[in-house]
């Protein structure tokens, strides 16, 4: 490809879209022509009109605000104690070695089957989805504010040193912004795990929002209605990612 | 141009300049442990600035001067000697000397403004007068305009004159630069050198410049202290007699070349042992694998 | 004292012991967690056998590891997530090496993955297992589908980071398409590549033991379902243990093999 087509505002987007449409289209041909079964995988087009129902007869928005709230929760918790975590981890240089590797373990182990734990202690209720999320975002959120708050360059802080600040000064107006990319990483990652664990949850203990949703509408056969939920989900996961970016580009009008 | 005659003053003249000094360096001594054992990097290392003076200090790559540069900025402690400033004993950072590095050095989540203002925000200096004094040395850099960008969109020569805004932004007494100008082009280098020459010029800014480029410390200073290599000791200091107030057509000027060779024939010893010594040091860690 | 990196450990404490500080802590820790822990089991304030005894957890874990059907389950999930990984993997890799060395392809469609990555892929469960079945199919295709999108994200960054001067070198001495892929931009992205392939492990560990949770008659997942089922608690402890140590360790070497020294960067 020329830089010239690779940089074209339009083109490769239309191209993405357009291969996009191409093969939804290509998908419905086959199924009314038979070569894919239609109860294994319904019509695009029997998927689209599903969604108006799913919307109104699965009170699709009150899920989603449950799931939601519960999301929101879940980030609240591992922000809040992930980076004052990996805050307290740099500055009590014996807690970060003998913890460290610990938390990194942590974070590589598939914590959700932990769920039916959580079940008992907290019962089947929102709580255990929160906490389940919370669980699941904590490490990476403390391993990568720990990270950027370690990375920050020398000069920076020889900078801090240079105007003589303060241990306080120096973490607040050096260290912390400093960390900040690396720290909203680390939220994006919690975020996705948290999510994970969240709508995993929901979906296997057939509680709470739009993980269960999908669950009842297949275990009812609802082919349609199915796909229809899942493409909803898809979207919304798209559109909170987006308003991440959204946010963290505010909040950090840099690059 | 007609010839200018230069003096050499040798390394046993006394220390001490014309007028009463607001620097003096005493007779450091700065050892670090390393596995390869006990380095000294700087030995017996005296010099003095004078108020408004502008000292350059120039050496081959590994002679202490950034090692002297913290020493003289209170970055680093664990050394025989003392270093003064304005009377007063140096233990860590000094409030009245203010510190340009070598490295990248601008905050890059703070815009221009911001970045200069940051040392009269620790002073805990009203908003207003603040922004006020920040936009005046804003100015003073010749970036004026550019008080709202982000480092991120300047280029490299306009995020060290960010670097410079803000430490003169705290009126140090003393004003010590490492290097400023290492990671630019030469030519971005002459014309910020004509720059520093204008704000030290406007300021009586009092500068003690840390640098190998010997075309910048002539064209900068009023005095050049050459040093050796590691153990680095003052090999010579020599009185830079060209006309102020200069810019950088100086460079052209016979005097001018006259200075760069004679401090180059110093250097060139000193580099030399230097890169002996590199290269004898590096064989002998890939015999030690 | 020796010196190394400025940074110099005590070799004894004040009081004699021959400890390190950094033990001492991790020992510390450890007694404080399990004194805890007997102290809540044995006072029965959490609802009935949340929190066995450490005793009961160990006898489990003996009866468990000796158990031959045990390994009959352990091989079955690992043998899915071995094929979700290469299935996943692969392409991954292929689509990320398509992504990262075209800016016009990237420019098309890396947003899809970026967006669709993050989608938790439990949601497409029920899909899997109409399309590949009840057995071991649906759980390879879940963990496949999880590990697909770090790769092929992480391959296709790591390709946009290499050092351009790099590839400059490979194509002044005329290297072909194969070599360039295997000379250059592999060993000069080992890095990402081996982090996306980390993230990768761990999220199709989740995919697949959720999907065994869910519906299946074999594997860890349907093990650790079926000992809360019969509410028999130090068997299920016993279970995610073994399952956490392998996948710490099987994390821990992906990392030692790709040359990153600790398991902590992702």
């Amino acid at each position: 490809m020329t830089a010239a087509l690779a940089n074209n505002r339009y083109l490769p987007p239309a191209l993405g879209i357009g291969s996009l449409i191409a093969f939804v289209a290509l998908v419905e041909l086959l199924i009314r022509v038979g070569l894919i079964n239609r109860f294994i995988v319904p019509m695009p087009s029997d998927i689209i009109a599903a969604f108006p129902r799913v919307i109104v007869e699965e009170h699709v928005l009150s899920r989603f605000l449950l799931t939601a709230a519960e999301a929101f929760s879940a980030s609240i918790l591992v922000t809040v104690f992930g980076v004052a975590g990996g805050v307290m981890l740099y500055r009590y240089q014996l807690l970060r070695r003998a913890t460290e590797t610990w938390v990194a373990a942590i974070a590589a182990a598939p914590l959700v089957l932990m769920y039916p734990l959580y079940l008992v202690i907290f019962g089947r209720s929102a709580l255990t989805i929160v906490m389940m999320g919370f669980t699941a975002g904590l490490a990476p959120v403390i391993l990568k504010t720990l990270e950027g708050l370690s990375a920050t360059r020398r000069v920076l802080i020889n900078v801090g040193r240079s105007f003589n600040l303060t241990p306080s000064q120096q973490f607040w107006k050096i260290l912390f912004p400093a960390a900040l990319p690396t720290i909203f990483v680390g939220l994006r990652l919690g975020l996705i795990f948290a999510l994970i664990n969240i709508v995993g949850v929901e979906f296997l203990i057939n509680f709470g929002g739009l993980g269960q949703l999908i669950n009842e509408l297949a275990e009812r056969y609802d082919l349609a209605g199915t796909y229809a939920a899942i493409c909803f989900v898809i979207l919304v996961s798209i559109c909170v990612f987006i308003l991440t970016e959204r946010l963290e580009r505010w909040l950090r009008p840099v690059d | 141009m007609p010839a200018v005659p230069f003096e050499r003053i040798d390394a046993n003249a006394p220390k001490t300049a014309r007028r009463d000094p607001i620097l003096v360096v005493d007779d450091i001594v700065k050892r670090f442990e390393t596995p390869d054992g006990v380095l000294t990097a700087v030995e017996h290392v005296s010099l003095s600035v004078a108020p408004g003076e502008f000292v350059g200090v120039i050496g081959p790559s590994g002679c202490g001067k950034s090692t002297l540069f913290n020493v003289i900025g209170g970055l680093l402690d664990g050394y025989e000697g003392t270093v003064r400033v304005a009377g007063e004993r140096v233990r860590g950072p000094h409030p009245a000397v203010g510190m340009i590095f070598q490295e990248e050095s601008t905050f890059p989540w703070r815009n221009v403004i911001d970045n200069v203002a940051f040392p009269l925000e620790i002073a805990g200096l009203p908003k207003a007068e603040r922004y006020e004094r920040a936009r005046r040395f804003v100015k003073l850099v010749g970036l004026d305009g550019f008080e709202r960008r982000y480092p991120a969109e300047l280029s490299g020569g306009m995020r060290q004159r960010v670097s410079m805004a803000r430490t003169l932004a705290a009126q140090p007494k003393i004003l010590l630069m490492d290097e400023p100008f290492a990671a630019l082009d030469e030519q971005t280098r002459l014309l910020l050198g004509d720059k520093v020459l204008q704000i030290q010029q406007q300021l009586k800014q009092t500068t003690l410049l840390i640098t190998h480029n010997i075309t910048e410390a002539v064209q900068l200073s009023d005095r050049i202290v050459v040093m050796t290599y590691r153990p680095g000791k003052v090999k010579r200091v020599v009185e830079i007699s060209l006309p102020r107030p200069r810019s950088s057509e100086i460079v052209s000027s016979e005097a001018f070349g006259r200075y760069v060779a004679q401090i180059w024939s110093d250097l060139r010893e000193e580099a030399s042992r230097g890169l002996d010594d590199e290269e004898s040091r590096k064989l002998r860690e890939a015999d030690t694998r | 004292m020796a010196q190394t990196g400025g940074l110099t450990l005590p070799t004894a404490k004040p009081w004699g012991l021959p400890l390190r500080p950094v033990t001492a802590l991790r020992i510390a820790i450890i007694v404080a967690v399990v004194v805890l822990w007997e102290a809540l089991s044995a006072s029965g304030w959490l609802y009935r056998d949340v929190v066995p005894s450490l005793l009961a957890i160990g006898r489990a874990l003996y009866a468990t590891l000796s158990d031959p059907t045990f390994y009959f389950h352990l091989g079955t999930t690992a043998y899915e997530i071995g094929i979700a990984l290469l299935i996943g993997g692969l392409s991954g890799l292929a689509v990320g090496l398509l992504l990262g060395g075209s800016k016009f392809m990237s420019r098309a469609y890396e947003a899809y993955l970026y967006y669709l990555g993050p989608c938790p892929k439990i949601i497409f469960f029920p899909l899997m297992i109409m399309w590949f079945g009840v057995g071991p199919g649906s759980k390879v295709a879940m963990g496949a589908i999880s590990c697909f999108f770090p790769v092929a994200l992480n391959v296709a960054g790591g390709m946009r980071e290499i050092d351009k001067v790099l590839i400059r070198v490979g194509k002044s001495f005329r290297a072909n398409t194969w070599q360039m892929v295997c000379k250059i931009y592999l060993p000069a992205m080992r890095h990402p590549v081996i982090n996306g392939v980390r993230l990768g492990l761990g999220v199709a560990l989740i995919g697949t033991l959720l999907a065994e949770t869910k519906l299946s008659n074999r594997g860890i997942g349907f093990l650790v379902i079926q000992a809360y089922s019969i509410f028999n608690m130090p068997q299920m402890y016993a279970l995610l243990i073994i399952l956490f140590v392998i996948a710490i360790g099987a994390n821990t070497l992906i990392g030692r093999f790709g040359g990153l020294d600790e398991i902590k960067q992702s």
